[in-house]
């Protein structure tokens, strides 16, 4: 009896877990219980359906009247002059020597060793001179008086003070360089309250930086090998209210010439003409000077000093030439430390930097990054240059499938975009209109990419034609894991041409910047899996969960990934079939070390012998390196991301 | 005594059961989550590719229903009895729901779901082919998110267990042969030279903090003494990948047991020194007041010798409380020291639910979570059980 009624009170237990489980799920769609329905904050292409019973517009600043202070040139300029980079950088990079914190010096938005940057005597410079900036402020009208002491902040003939907020993050490193920051610019003459608001709130979806509520503001871009731009710069790009805050045009800066020269260099394949617009537009950047360049951040590798031919570079992973790498002592065995372990070897479900580090190792690179531009490892790059690639004109009625005027192939519900009236294009000449019916003629890409000869899988077998049709197969599959399908759905077809070569023909209006990168890699469609099964034959939907593609996936690199001990290491072996030989250190295993102190305590005790900047970072861990060179060789490379201060040229 | 053990199983389920459902709601209603982590690092998505991904990782459905799927393996799809199907049409998720920004009383902007879109139902019979677990009422975790993608949980668990096991069982292990003695000895010797040191180094045991204490050894034993060319110990892992010299000692080879000894010293002192620090307090504290009892009275009334007093009449009933201690530190031993495994680069299961939390990988968190849970309740029952055997005047009914 009294076992029964605690069964019968289990059981009502369980009932009423039930039912507030059952509670947590989302009511039929009848009416949403709110009053506010904010249209505002569109994030890139993701459409937000709005259903609401009830609906009150927030009246949100548009940001339209021009700054009091900074829509003045002399100003902004003079706010140039007055920073002294140089002690910023010091500030925070106190370990670094004097000549490599020279190199951390950025002039224009694009770093010093990029093709596309451009320093020429059109250029605008800022070299640091606070008589020069003062003279700018008293030009624009902002005086301390004869014999006020230096110092004294400047105000205008109608006794406004010259102050100026300046927001960032409570990040201790931004809070240093901007404590002296602060200081210089008191000493033009210039008073800054400084405002250190939480990331959360200034990077956030619909407040601080993306809603323009600032007037200096201080964050960093991080800089690729392709400049891009065109959504930071150009004049459509400016987020308002009434663009739903689309955009990264921050500073809220229109300058046609500049608006037009970044777009053309955008959306142009031509190298030279890319050149070209980039270099008018740093022209005009510098002139206007609506974001300063403060300084691109310092990133520190170090390895033993036996490890011959060890590079890193800040746009290119440092294992990009590990087939190079050589011991000076003769060791077969290297051991590199790495703070994140990869999720798996399928890079069709992981492509974090983790991942990429052994899968060069495994697989190889087609085309490297190093130094700000591309570099073809197997075969030329397919460009037009090079005649790989054509763009061609084409014409295309109503119905024809079509991408885009923003290189988009689908619509916000996920649909293949055809050529529908309404519906935004570049035409051949590159004007963006809105199809009204009838023919247009619209440029389309052609590449033939060309692999190298000799590319052998790492149990012997040639890589061959089936190989890379396997892969298009596979990672254009809907079931294959992956995230973005926007590029497989920008290819109108494939030609497979030979066991080296194949030709993609994209749809009309696909004009992406990097069209010469191969989009499809190969498999190995002759591997037989545990389960005797050919890899060829494996539904796309299993690819994630096999362990031959997920943990011992067959490569064509230098190495080859034998062993995976998670939270632990992953052991490679040479690649007896490489096709640049085989490489001179016979075993690399990568040992996984999460915590930074921890991986430079191996370092410097020799369980490990490469730490690079994604484990090493920038902080005081670079400073216990550097104070050890007799033991190790320490690469401090600018990396590419870069601070900068933006100038919001408008009020609401 | 066997109802009691039966009544007690079925309460343990059920405490299961809801701690269970409590840790899931939990980790799933927090923000974050995969969806967030991709679409931050994917800025090309449409609405096709976020439901996509939402039905990979079964956000489409409703948290009752991916509860039970993760728990039981069910539903797989609609009912079928005698070639009947049933409840096909039933709503169990949404692939695509509506959408708001709201301006909450705070002035912060917020999307919250309202619904679901039309047509984007998920069904019982949408449910058919889809991958699932068994449950882990069958022992399946399912497969984790993000550490291991798209592997078996089980896997990873595995493999970080014999890890963890072996730190916290050698260090549980000595920590109660020194924090026994010492605090018996402490108790007898009240407020001698030797009890002021041991309460000292107690007191500066608990309170420094782990990992201080972890960087501190890192930083003199490995480094310093291998800049001086002095024997020194290996700052972390588990074992070394490769061979190494160390002065006075000579070569040792990775992997060996000499290896993986010298790996052990620092995390299991740091370990140790705080389970002795409290422990030997406790034992210390427990000990004085059984001291004072009667019976102990009574038996060196009756003559006999310290040692035997000590040892059979007062250090068994000490001993009683201390019993708590010691079968609570079982889901501890398998479930890790987080802070100490994680400054020594130990590859265990604390390291692993910090990966786990980080890294937003849920399935791998609550397996944990389930595994310690499991092992609370069993120790609780451990416990009761031991009481009645060390102490004959409980009884259990």
């Amino acid at each position: 009896m009294r076992n029964h009624k605690h069964a019968m009170m289990a059981l009502a237990f369980v009932t009423i877990a039930s039912i507030l489980l059952a509670a947590c799920a989302p009511a039929a769609p009848v009416e949403v219980p709110v009053t506010v329905v904010v249209k505002e904050t569109q994030q890139v292409n993701v459409e937000v359906p709005v259903v609401q019973t009830q609906i009150v517009e927030v009246q949100a600043p548009s940001y339209s009247k021009p700054h009091p202070i900074l829509s003045d040139l002399k100003v902004r300029q003079a706010i140039a002059f007055c920073t002294n980079r140089a002690e910023l950088i010091q500030s925070v990079y106190t370990w670094l020597p004097a000549d490599q914190q020279a190199n951390l010096f950025m002039d224009t938005n694009i770093p010093g060793v990029s093709w596309a940057h451009y320093t020429g005597p059109e250029t605008t410079k800022y070299d640091f001179d606070a008589a020069k900036g003062m003279a700018l402020l008293e030009e624009a009208g902002w005086s301390a008086g004869a014999d006020a002491p230096a110092g004294t902040i400047r105000s205008n003939a109608n006794g406004d003070r010259l102050s100026l907020k300046f927001t960032t993050t409570t990040a201790a490193f931004r809070k240093t360089w901007s404590a002296v920051f602060v200081s210089q610019m008191k000493a033009c003459g210039l008073e800054i309250l400084a405002l250190y608001a939480p990331a959360s709130w200034w990077f956030g979806s619909s407040t601080g930086l993306r809603h323009r509520d600032f007037e200096l503001g201080a964050y960093a871009w991080v800089g690729e090998t392709d400049p891009k731009g065109q959504t930071l710069y150009a004049c459509n790009q400016i987020p308002t209210a009434e663009n739903g805050w689309a955009g990264q045009n921050y500073m809220g800066w229109c300058n046609k010439t500049a608006s037009d020269a970044i777009n053309a260099a955008n959306n142009s394949l031509v190298r030279a003409d890319r050149v070209a617009q980039y270099k008018i537009f740093q022209i005009e950047f510098t002139k206007d000077m609506v974001s300063l360049p403060v300084f691109q951040r310092a990133e520190g590798n170090a390895a033993t000093l036996d490890l011959i031919n060890f590079r890193p570079s800040a746009t290119e992973y440092f294992t990009w030439n590990a087939d190079q790498w050589e011991l000076a002592d003769g060791r077969d065995t290297l051991v590199t430390g790495q703070s994140q372990e990869p999720a798996s070897m399928y890079t069709v479900v992981e492509s974090s930097a983790s991942q990429r580090f052994p899968a060069q190792l495994v697989f190889g690179t087609s085309t490297t990054q190093v130094d700000y531009d591309f570099q073809a490892s197997q075969a030329n790059l397919a460009t037009v240059e090079s005649g790989a690639a054509s763009n061609n004109d084409v014409e295309v009625k109503e119905g024809d499938p079509v991408v885009d005027s923003s290189g988009t192939p689908t619509d916000a519900d996920g649909n293949l975009l055809t050529l529908t009236a309404g519906l935004k294009i570049k035409t051949a000449d590159g004007q963006e209109v809105e199809y009204a019916g009838g023919a247009v003629t619209m440029k389309q890409l052609v590449v033939s990419y060309t692999w190298q000869d000799g590319l052998t899988w790492s149990d012997g077998e040639p890589v061959v034609q089936a190989d890379f049709e396997l892969a298009y197969k596979n990672d254009c599959d809907p079931t294959s894991g992956a995230v973005d399908y926007s590029l497989c759905q920008s290819i109108q077809s494939v030609e497979f041409n030979s066991d080296t070569e194949y030709t993609v023909t994209y749809k009309p209006g696909y004009q992406a910047a990097l069209y010469f990168l191969p989009p499809i890699g190969y498999y190995p469609s002759h591997q037989v899996l545990s389960d005797g099964r050919k890899l060829n034959d494996v539904p796309t939907a299993e690819w994630a969960s096999l362990k031959e593609i997920a943990e011992t996936p067959l490569g064509a690199g230098p190495y080859i990934l034998t062993n995976w001990e998670k939270g632990v290491k992953m052991e490679f072996v040479a690649n007896p079939f490489y096709y640049k030989g085989e490489v001179k250190i016979k075993n690399i295993t990568i040992s996984f070390v999460q915590d930074t102190q921890q991986a430079v305590a191996q370092l410097l005790t020799g369980e490990v012998d490469v730490l690079d900047s994604s484990t090493l970072g920038a902080g005081d861990e670079v400073q216990t390196v550097l104070d050890n060179q007799d033991i190790l060789q320490v690469h401090i490379v600018p990396s590419a991301t870069w601070e900068h201060i933006d100038m919001n040229l408008n009020v609401p | 005594m066997v109802n009691y053990l039966i009544r007690r199983i079925f309460q343990m389920a059920i405490v299961l059961f809801f701690s269970a459902a409590a840790s899931y709601a939990l980790l799933n209603l927090a923000p974050g989550g995969p969806l967030t982590f991709l679409t931050s690092v994917q800025r090309r998505l449409n609405q096709e590719d976020i439901a996509r991904v939402r039905a990979y990782f079964e956000l489409d459905l409703y948290l009752p229903f991916r509860f039970s799927r993760w728990l039981a393996g069910q539903p797989q799809g609609p009912i079928i009895v005698g070639g009947q199907t049933y409840l096909a049409d039933f709503v169990v998720g949404c692939r695509r729901p509506i959408e708001v920004q709201v301006r909450s009383s705070s002035g912060k902007i917020e999307t919250r779901t309202a619904g679901c879109q039309a047509g984007q139902n998920v069904t019982l019979k949408d449910l058919v082919g889809r991958r699932s677990s068994k449950g882990v009422i069958f022992g399946d975790f399912g497969n984790s998110w993000q550490i291991t993608r798209d592997r078996p949980v089980s896997i990873v668990v595995l493999s970080r267990l014999p890890r963890t096991l072996e730190l916290m069982v050698i260090s549980i292990s000595i920590s109660i042969l020194i924090g026994i003695p010492l605090g018996v000895y402490s108790a007898i010797r009240q407020y001698s030279s030797f009890d002021y040191v041991v309460t000292s180094l107690s007191f500066f045991g608990s309170s420094m903090p782990t990992f201080f204490f972890a960087l501190l050894m890192i930083l003199v034993f490995a480094i310093t003494f291998k800049s001086f060319g002095w024997v020194y110990l290996p700052p972390g892992n588990a074992e070394s990948i490769k061979d190494y010299v160390i002065p006075f000692i000579g070569a040792v080879e990775a992997g060996t047991l000499l290896d993986k000894f010298l790996h052990l010293i620092m995390p299991v002192t740091v370990l140790t020194l705080f389970n002795v620090a409290g422990w030997s307090r406790y034992i210390r504290g427990s000990m004085l007041e059984v001291l004072r009892q009667d019976y102990v009275r009574t038996a060196r009334a009756k003559g006999l010798i310290e040692r035997v007093v000590i040892a059979k009449h007062a250090l068994r009933n000490a001993l009683i409380p201390f019993i708590t201690l010691v079968v609570f530190s079982i889901p501890a031993a398998f479930g890790g020291a987080i802070i100490t495994e994680t400054v020594f680069n130990w590859p265990g299961m604390g390291r692993l639910y910090f990966d786990a939390l980080g890294r937003t990988d849920y399935p791998v968190a609550m397996a944990l979570l389930l595994i310690t849970a499991v092992l609370t309740v069993i120790a609780t029952l451990l416990a009761d059980v031991l009481y009645t055997v060390v102490d004959p005047r409980i009884r259990l009914s």
